[in-house]
C-alpha cells in the first residue's frame, strides 16, 4: 500500500474488490461507471456493502464506520471516503 | 459432546442499553482476511453468503383464526381491523408488484393463513421462495412449496389452557409428518420452560426438526406469560441442554441463545433494522420491509415482523432473524464473534429457506454481543 493518495487507483480498486466479491457480471473495472447509483441501479443492499466495507478495511487499514453506509452509494463515493480516511 | 460455558460477562449483563458498540469492535486488530484464512470459517462464509439476495416482506393473510391464544400480537393494535382482501386475483397483481421493487421472499403471517390456502398458493407461485406462520390446525396443500413454522407453546395441557384448543401437538404432528416443509417453532413463555424437554422429547421421537422463539410481550401486555430475568436464565441453561442433547432435530446456535436470553431485547442489542425503529430509508430493511395487512396496505410506522410488539421486550425469532444477520460488520470484529455470526446466519437460512441444511455450529460457547462484554 501506498500513502500516495491517487483518486483514480482508489476508484478501480474499489470497482475490483465489488466485482469480485459481489460477483458482478458484464462489467470491468474499466467499464464501472464509478457514478452510477450501487443501490438503486445495481441493486447491492447493506450485506453487499457491508462486505466490501470489510475488504477496503483490511486492505487499507481503514475504518469504516457502519453508520456511514447510507452515504457510500457510488463507487467514486466510496472512493472519496476511503481516499479521506487514508490521508 | 461440546459443553456450553457462560462466559462471565453474560452471567451479569449490564443493563445500560446500548443499540451500537464502541468503535472498537469493527476496529479490532482481526482483520476479515485473517478471520476467513480458517477453512471452516470461510466455507461457512461462502455457504451463506449466497443467500445475501433474500429481500423480505411480510402479509397478514386474514384477520380469521381458528384459535384464540393469551398474548397473541396480532390481536393487538388495528391491524386485526383491515378489510380483507380474498380476491386471489388481487393478490397475484400485489405480489408481482412486490416482486418487481425487489422483493424475494415472502413471510405470510396472522392472522392464520393456512383458512386462505388459495392466496398462499397464489403467494408461492409469484414468489416462490417464502415461510407460513401457521398454528398447524389446519394443513396447508403440499403445493405450496414454501417453509412452514408450527407454532408449539408447550403441551397438550398448556396449549387447552393458554390457546384454548384441543389436543394441538396431536394434530400439528398428524398435519405435517415427514412433511420436509414443516419446522416446529417452539415457543417459550415464563411459564413453559421446563414442560419443553417433554414436548421436544416428543416431537424429536417423532422426527420434527425443531428451532426455537421467545415470548415476547405485545405493548400494554403485563400477564403472566411475559419473561423476567429469572425465567431468561432459566430459559438459556434449559435451550444450551436442548441443543446439546438433540443437535440434529434442532435447528439453534449457542449465539441464538445468547440473543434471544438476553436481558435487553434484540433492539437495545443490536439496533432494530425495521422500519418501525429504523427512519432511515436508503439501504437494507428500511429501504425494503414492508408489513401488509390483509387489506394489502402497509403503514411505515408499524412496519415490522411482529408489529404490537413491545420493541423493549422483543426476542422474537423472526425479528433476530433480520436484526442479528443484518449486523454482519460488527461481528467481524473477531474470530470468535464472526463465527457466534455465522452459527446464527446458517441457522436462519436452515428454518427459513426450503432445501437449505444447517452445518454444525463453529462456535460452541457462549459468546457475547459485539459490546456487550465490559472486558
Amino acid at each position: 500500500m501506498t500513502n500516495k493518495i491517487d483518486g483514480d487507483a482508489i476508484i478501480r480498486r474499489v470497482a475490483e474488490v465489488m466485482i469480485n466479491e459481489l460477483k458482478l457480471e458484464d462489467v470491468t473495472p474499466e467499464t464501472f461507471d464509478a457514478d452510477v447509483d450501487l443501490i438503486d441501479e445495481i441493486g447491492i443492499d447493506s450485506m453487499d456493502l457491508a462486505t466490501v466495507a470489510l475488504v477496503l478495511q483490511d486492505e487499507y487499514a481503514i475504518h469504516i464506520d457502519e453508520d456511514d453506509y447510507p452515504k457510500l452509494t457510488t463507487i467514486r463515493l466510496i472512493a472519496d471516503y476511503v481516499g479521506q480516511r487514508i490521508k | 459432546m461440546k459443553t456450553l460455558v457462560l462466559n462471565q460477562a453474560e452471567k451479569s449483563p449490564e443493563s445500560k442499553p446500548v443499540s451500537k458498540p464502541d468503535s472498537s469492535a469493527s476496529t479490532g486488530t482481526t482483520r476479515f482476511s485473517d478471520i476467513l484464512s480458517d477453512p471452516a470459517v470461510r466455507e461457512r462464509w461462502e455457504k451463506v453468503r449466497r443467500y445475501f439476495f433474500l429481500r423480505e416482506s411480510t402479509y397478514d393473510m386474514t384477520s380469521r383464526c381458528n384459535i384464540r391464544c393469551d398474548g397473541c400480537y396480532f390481536y393487538e393494535g388495528e391491524k386485526q381491523y383491515a378489510e380483507n382482501n380474498s380476491d386471489p386475483d388481487a393478490w397475484r397483481r400485489h405480489m408481482t408488484a412486490e416482486k418487481e421493487r425487489g422483493i424475494t421472499y415472502a413471510v405470510l403471517a396472522g392472522a392464520e393463513p393456512s383458512l386462505v390456502p388459495e392466496l398462499c398458493q397464489v403467494c408461492s407461485d409469484v414468489i416462490p421462495l417464502g415461510a407460513i406462520a401457521t398454528n398447524g390446525v389446519q394443513p396447508i396443500p403440499t403445493s405450496v412449496g414454501y417453509k412452514i413454522h408450527i407454532s408449539v407453546w408447550g403441551n397438550d395441557q398448556t396449549s387447552r389452557r393458554v390457546r384454548h384448543a384441543a389436543d394441538l401437538l396431536k394434530k400439528q404432528m398428524e398435519n405435517y409428518r415427514d412433511d420436509p416443509r414443516a419446522i416446529i417453532v417452539y415457543t417459550f413463555t415464563r411459564e413453559n420452560i421446563d414442560e419443553s424437554r417433554e414436548v421436544i422429547r416428543t416431537l424429536v421421537k417423532n422426527n420434527f426438526k425443531v428451532t426455537f422463539n421467545v415470548f415476547s410481550a405485545p405493548v400494554g401486555y403485563q400477564g403472566h406469560l411475559r419473561h423476567t430475568p429469572d425465567s431468561l436464565a432459566h430459559m438459556r441453561s434449559t435451550m444450551s441442554a436442548l441443543i446439546n442433547d438433540y443437535p440434529r432435530h434442532i435447528i439453534y446456535s449457542p449465539y441464538n441463545t445468547v440473543a434471544h436470553t438476553h436481558t435487553l431485547g434484540l433492539h437495545s442489542l443490536y439496533g432494530c433494522s425495521y422500519p418501525r425503529r429504523n427512519p432511515s430509508k436508503t439501504i437494507g430493511l428500511g429501504r425494503s420491509f414492508r408489513q401488509y395487512r390483509s387489506d394489502l396496505t402497509w403503514d411505515r410506522q408499524a412496519a415490522c415482523c411482529v408489529p404490537d410488539t413491545d420493541c423493549d421486550d422483543c426476542r422474537h425469532y423472526a425479528a433476530g432473524s433480520a436484526v442479528v444477520t443484518a449486523r454482519l460488520f460488527r461481528h467481524a470484529a473477531s474470530s470468535a464473534t464472526f463465527k457466534a455470526w455465522l452459527d446464527y446466519v446458517d441457522t436462519y437460512l436452515a428454518v427459513w429457506v426450503a432445501d437449505y441444511s444447517k452445518g454444525t455450529n463453529l462456535c460452541h460457547h457462549l459468546v457475547p454481543p459485539p459490546g456487550r462484554n465490559p472486558a
